[in-house]
């Protein structure tokens, strides 16, 4: 087991905790409005954002955040518009900002600069700052916030975004609400998940979750808290094992998820007959 | 301007084509008119009520609804216009409650940073109970049967407690009973609840007892616009009617 001071144990804790909280609250939305090709770009176009400001010597989380937010403001309208197929986005992106990322990464000078863009890849708890808790403390309360005042619009949205339009919604608003707070919450975690796992955290708790109810209250109270202690029992494995945190919360939260798809009473067959 | 709807030499053309899926289009309908708008697949039905409600904005022309122009109060007028959308493919594993669902119906009349009070869900169960479905408030909405979650949708849009309804082929995947009653229910809510409902379908035996005009589109086009007894007599709507069963 790796021993660490108490405050930098305390830091990582509380920044893991945070992470899990706001990208599987965002993942609640994300899943359901079939964001996840966009998401799944904007996470890997963090990475490559991250990797950048490495090598322009910025802060990578400046980079993570510009990177993320343009990849969200073309992709979105995009999107919208030419209704792009889920898999040509990734087919395209993933690939063009893991091609970026790894160009960026190649171009960082120095030994020590190199040991920080790894950690930007696998992430890593020595590499969580005050700050970073801070910043994910501060997008968690917005999201909270988000949540509350728009619960009933966010529902309306979710069910049908046409309906929802039908009745006075400006849904392109939550749209893009939705994506912001994605790019906020996947550029923060960056750190502590890493830019290569980091969207996993989006999708398994929320994917757990949606196994096993049918109220869309439960599964914005539930998503967060599968996603807090994936990340809780990962951080435990890491410091066990010596493994990268971003990849023990991963493996955890699709541990959880796979466990879900097993014992799912939505899944269950009635009357020997498969769900639909 | 009494009419609650007026438009003049309506065309609209989707974003990125050149071909209007409706064009010249002048239909004006009165307070509590119930009105059936039928036509073969393709005719630009469901174009011309999300013409109507200003979710597709119209190429040239001019379009009032309640008043209003549809452009420039989109959202205003939206909040007294209840749509039932074509029936469409749920997952039944779909985290929403019927309740919930019906509802969301009333969020854009209630208003933004608004909560939803007593009075919102005496509304919902209101129109739960008016089509029936009072005892369903809990279950999940992907569980439904195609008529039960026709039902509850039009509940969604009569908790709106609209002026107007538009409701887009809500008898399509239906069975015979499901149909009758959702027919004896529109029937009731004209009657019972004064709204306009314009009703649109591609099934001539589809015209509900109450609706009094039918109006006929093909090919993007208005092509009669009369009283039911009438159109129903036509010899041109059954040849439009012939063709197109002919054609497929």
């Amino acid at each position: 087991m790796i021993e660490i001071p108490l405050a930098l144990f305390l830091t990582s804790v509380l920044g893991a905790i945070l992470a899990g909280f706001s990208c599987s609250t965002m993942g609640v939305f994300v899943v359901r409005m079939n964001l996840s090709s966009i998401g799944y770009c904007m996470s890997h176009a963090a990475f490559a954002g991250a990797a950048f400001g490495l090598m322009v010597s910025i802060d990578p989380m400046i980079g993570a955040i510009i990177f993320s937010f343009a990849t969200a403001f073309i992709l979105g309208p995009l999107s919208e518009k030419a209704r792009l197929e889920s898999n040509v986005v990734i087919g395209f992106l993933f690939s063009f900002m893991i091609a970026l990322a790894f160009i960026f990464l190649n171009l960082i000078p120095g030994q020590a600069a190199s040991a920080k863009a790894l950690r930007i890849l696998w992430g890593s708890i020595l590499s969580v700052t005050p700050n970073d808790v801070l910043l994910l403390a501060f997008l968690s309360a917005l999201i909270i916030i988000f949540i509350v005042l728009f619960y009933k619009e966010l529902l309306s949205v979710m069910f049908h975004r046409k309906l929802a339009e039908s009745s006075g919604i400006n849904t392109k608003f939550f749209y893009f609400a939705v994506l912001f707070f994605t790019g906020i919450a996947v550029s923060f975690s960056l750190r502590i998940v890493g830019g290569l796992l980091v969207y996993a955290l989006i999708i398994n708790p929320t994917s757990t979750t949606y196994q096993f109810f049918y109220d869309f209250k439960k599964i914005i109270i539930f998503s967060p808290i599968v996603g807090i202690i994936s990340c809780i029992v990962g951080y435990y494995v890491s410091l066990m094992s010596d493994f990268p945190i971003g990849a023990s919360i991963v493996i955890v939260s699709a541990l959880f998820f796979a466990t879900a798809i097993a014992i799912s009473p939505k899944r269950r067959k009635k009357n020997g007959k498969k769900p639909v | 301007m009494n009419n609650v709807i007026d438009l003049k030499e309506i065309e609209t053309i989707y974003e990125g084509e050149k071909i209007p899926v409706i064009r010249n289009i002048n239909f004006a309908v009165e307070q509590n008119d119930f009105v059936s708008i039928i036509g073969p697949n393709g005719a630009g039905k469901t174009t011309l009520l999300e013409t109507i409600n200003g979710l597709l904005d119209y190429a040239s022309g001019k379009g009032f609804v309640f008043g209003k122009e549809i452009k420039k109060n989109k959202n205003i007028i939206r909040k007294n216009i209840g749509y039932v959308i074509q029936n469409f493919e749920l997952d039944p594993r779909a985290p929403f409650l019927c309740k919930d669902i019906v509802m969301s119906g009333r969020t854009g009349k209630i208003g933004i940073f608004k909560f939803s009070n007593k009075k919102d869900w005496e509304t919902v169960c209101k129109s739960m109970s008016l089509v029936g479905m009072i005892d369903f408030a809990n279950r999940p909405i992907g569980k439904l049967s195609g008529g039960e979650f026709q039902k509850i949708l039009l509940a969604r849009a009569l908790a709106q407690q609209p002026s107007l309804l538009l409701l887009d082929e809500p008898f399509s995947n239906l069975d015979f009973s499901s149909r009758r009653q959702i027919e004896i229910l529109l029937n009731r809510i004209h009657k019972k609840e004064n709204i306009t409902i314009i009703m649109v379908s591609h099934d001539l035996s589809f015209v509900p007892a109450g609706c009094r005009r039918v109006v006929v589109l093909d090919k993007g086009q208005i092509i009669m616009d009369d009283k039911k007894e009438k159109i129903l007599k036509s010899e041109i709507i059954n040849n439009i009617f012939k063709k197109k069963e002919g054609g497929n």
